[in-house]
């Protein structure tokens, strides 16, 4: 059933007590989880993303399922490589100039394999949330 | 089978894209991919020891296969990688007086042989193969 409730604060049965601002701006819009590799078959849960695309081994565009508003949102992410065994490392950033600025409607993530400097590989796990 | 949505992207690689399943494939390939774009079947893209040479993958018509000659470059860019993370090492090693697994001489052997065998390389797993003893020395002296 449609409908709204409208309330500065919630309260659960133990009497404890939020702004109701705090569940909205305080809850995540958006999140991916990427589990496994195009080849060996994967596994992505989500919320509010409608899509994962990977354009290099080290650049990848999450889209939303529904754009923001505008692009001031807020995000964390990383990500590892798995590889005989061992898991190594990586660093995961949000790129942020020209063609893979973010938009409202998707943001691109640069990914490295961090402890040997080697690149080519696809990352094997592959975590964002976005908050606004 | 998963079906993914992928294109020739502006780097000339391809792009493949992984609906989350919260909008239909075709939604997402109409809001997500440009024009042009096609939806396949996950199983059809390279499998084993291509499947690692992603930045080498080349569409044709419906079919993604792998330019050996990509992979070979992308092979020594990610050898040059580890060669200088690991000569870094060894310069630290020298500086504190941490005695390395191998003696320079064997490191710069092991160096000529994987670049002699990823030039000589007819197929992504000869190229694995060629990168595994670099990779494992390197593990060894961490």
């Amino acid at each position: 059933m449609a409908g709204t409730i409208v309330s500065d604060t919630l309260q659960d049965g133990s009497g404890n007590s939020t702004a109701t601002t705090n569940a909205i701006k305080g809850s995540a819009k958006a999140w991916v989880t990427v589990n496994g590799t195009l080849s060996s078959g994967m596994t992505l849960a989500s919320y509010g993303v409608s899509s994962v695309t990977y354009i290099s081994s080290c650049l990848y565009q999450v889209s939303f399922s529904t754009a923001f508003t505008d692009a001031n949102y807020s995000s964390a992410v990383s990500s590892s490589w798995d590889s005989g065994g061992n898991s190594y490392p990586m660093i995961a950033n949000i790129a942020n100039n020209g063609t893979y600025a973010p938009s409202t409607t998707s943001t691109y993530i640069v990914s490295r394999v961090y402890n040997n400097g080697s690149t080519g590989f696809l990352v094997n796990y592959l975590y964002a949330i976005f908050f606004r | 089978m998963t079906q993914v949505i992928i294109h020739t992207n502006d780097n000339g690689g391809v792009s493949v894209t992984v609906p989350t399943g919260e909008l239909s494939i075709d939604a997402v390939k109409t809001k997500d991919t440009p024009a042009g774009s096609i939806i396949v079947d996950s199983s059809t893209l390279p499998q084993g020891a291509d499947a690692k040479f992603f930045d080498a993958w080349v569409l044709n018509g419906s079919t993604v296969s792998v330019d050996l000659t990509k992979a070979k470059a992308f092979a020594n860019t990610m050898l040059n990688g580890m060669a200088k993370a690991e000569v870094s090492h060894r310069t630290t090693n020298a500086g504190i007086g941490v005695e390395n697994k191998l003696s320079d001489a064997d490191w710069l052997a092991l160096l000529t042989t994987a670049r002699t065998a990823i030039s000589s390389a007819t197929t992504t797993q000869q190229l694995l193969d060629a990168l595994t003893p670099v990779q494992s020395a390197i593990t060894a002296n961490a």
